[in-house]
């Protein structure tokens, strides 16, 4: 059993449909990327995950139990929503006291995850006075606080600056690389190129792909392959008599649907010389634009 | 559910917002009995030490404390770490309920201290340990009812503005007017007619008996936790 499974995920806002039967599953020492362009359902589909909205049908468990049925819940799921907010009056190191007491976790974990956060320093000034990355990091420290198994990123980027990213990718590595299962929603898709395993592409509330990263980058249209020719005219012709698409962008062609022994077996069989010639794979923004139908 | 109180009552103690409100209550008390004291001729001790206006500052610190959870959108924090919405709820209103009696029990002491020694220096009556005590548990089991009371209009409205004007409008227009209107209905009204005859004093005339009193306001409060439990349970967090 996957440590988390949506099977068959709905949510209606009144007449307006959240997400349509979305199923996918997280594995474990794996950190899977959630992404969708804005209002897709990514955030409805993490806030039913963790109880905080109600499915209209359909199941989001964790290892087959829903948030609320966990025995201890904040010990098996860490999460950091996009509107994490903090009593603007309270200190990090309070804040976190009062999750640990409601959480059930030894105290000594505050310190332990304002240090792994990088807040010990400021763990007792009060929170108003922290910039937009030091509250997300306080907010990856709660998620932190009951050393969970499943971690639950919406968005967790935001506010961070290079090295406070740099540092969050090393986290996220470190925690799958422990075991955990982690899904990590971003709109910074040069961020998760970098960042995950797998991959789950929603849009519309619904699954438009999912599968590690090379799979959904690999796309429909199977292999793929950039050839520069010293007449492209006539091997684009070549190409497409034999079935492949091709789209030309001045002497460099891009095949679709061949892999680069067929196009040199293609021109050497034509005696058309070739230039270059290499496997093309699309970027993480060109498979995104393509799944979920959304413009540059 | 200790471990959830122990976190409310952490809350409460780590913002400055209920060491300002019980400070500034507090003082306020004091001078007001003191001036009391002071001016009054005839002065009844039970009326001096009755926190009648302190059962306003423990409603609104329930309902701030509450609608603090949305305001500063901690609510979701809250409920990630304690699904069960019931026992948060449950939590937030034990720990009000304590809260006000920590508050009215300093505040009465204070007034009762300050109090006695003013009409005890100008030669008046003033309250013996029986007189005291019987003050004493009026104001606190006023006080315990209405921050739980608080908290659960909280729950039900949200926004802490209208949440805390609402509440001024009910205890300082609407329940007086319908007591105008028809005291018999009056007498019955949480926040000013039922604390109003677990107070007594010289004003009970017309009040509920101080025991029917007490019944009166746990059933307001029991009704408003009933409706906030069921609102807070169906409510998507969005």
């Amino acid at each position: 059993m996957a440590p988390v499974e949506v099977r068959d995920l709905s949510k209606r806002f009144g007449d307006v449909a959240a997400v349509e039967e979305l199923s996918f599953d997280i594995e474990a020492g794996r950190v899977t990327g959630f992404l969708g362009p804005n209002g897709a359902g990514k955030s409805t589909t993490l806030r039913a995950l963790l109880g905080l909205v109600r499915p209209s049908s359909g199941s989001a468990t964790f290892g087959g139990l829903r948030y609320d049925e966990l025995e201890r819940p904040a010990a098996r799921v860490g999460a950091v929503l996009e509107d994490a907010s903090f009593h603007p009056g309270r200190s990090a190191r309070n804040h976190l006291r009062i999750l640990a007491a409601t959480g059930g976790h030894p105290a000594r974990r505050v310190d332990e995850v304002l240090s792994a956060v990088g807040l010990d320093g400021a763990a007792d000034r009060r929170v108003k006075g922290y910039s937009m990355g030091m509250r997300q990091r306080l907010a990856i420290a709660a998620a932190l606080l009951g050393d969970p198994q499943v971690l639950i990123l919406d968005e967790p980027t935001n506010g961070l600056d290079p090295p406070g990213i740099t540092w969050l990718r090393g986290l996220l590595r470190e925690q799958a690389a422990n075991g955990r299962a982690v899904l990590v929603s971003s709109h910074v898709l040069a961020e998760v190129a970098q960042s995950v395993d797998d991959v789950v592409v929603i849009a519309d509330g619904q699954l438009r792909a999912h599968g590690t990263l090379e799979q959904v980058l690999g796309g429909d249209d199977g292999p793929a392959t950039e050839v520069r020719a010293q007449d492209p005219v006539r091997l684009t012709g070549a190409l497409e008599r034999r079935g492949h698409r091709v789209e030309r962008n001045g002497d460099v062609l891009h095949v679709l649907g061949a892999t680069p022994a067929q196009v040199g077996e293609i021109a050497g069989h034509e005696r058309l010389a070739v230039l270059g010639l290499a496997p093309r794979t699309r970027s993480l923004e060109e498979a995104f634009l393509a799944l979920t139908g959304a413009r540059a | 559910m200790i471990a959830l109180l122990q976190a409310e009552l952490l809350k409460l103690r780590t913002t400055r917002t209920f060491a300002a409100i019980v400070g500034t209550a507090a003082a306020l008390s004091v001078v007001l009995v003191a001036l009391g004291a002071i001016l009054e001729e005839e002065t009844d001790p039970q009326l001096l030490f009755s926190n009648n206006s302190i059962t306003y500052i423990i409603v609104l610190l329930g309902a701030i404390g509450m609608t603090g959870e949305w305001r500063h959108r901690t609510i979701t924090g809250s409920v990630l770490a304690a699904p069960n919405r019931l026992r948060l709820l449950a939590a937030k209103t034990l720990s009000y309920s304590l809260a006000g009696v920590v508050l009215s029990l300093l505040v009465t002491v204070a007034t009762m201290l300050v109090g006695t020694l003013i009409l005890s220096a100008q030669g008046e009556a003033t309250l013996g340990p029986g007189g005291l005590a019987d003050v004493l548990w009026r104001n606190l089991a006023v006080a315990a009812v209405l921050g739980p009371l608080g908290v659960c209009f909280g729950a039900l409205v949200r926004n802490q503005i209208v949440t805390v004007v609402g509440l001024i409008a009910m205890a300082a227009v609407l329940e007086p007017a319908v007591s105008q209107v028809a005291p018999d209905v009056g007498r019955f009204g949480p926040m000013t007619g039922a604390p109003g005859g677990i107070l007594g004093g010289a004003d009970a005339v017309g009040l509920l008996a101080p025991g029917v009193a007490l019944a009166v306001l746990i059933a307001w409060a029991l009704a408003a936790l009933a409706a906030a439990a069921w609102r807070l349970r169906g409510r998507d967090l969005v």
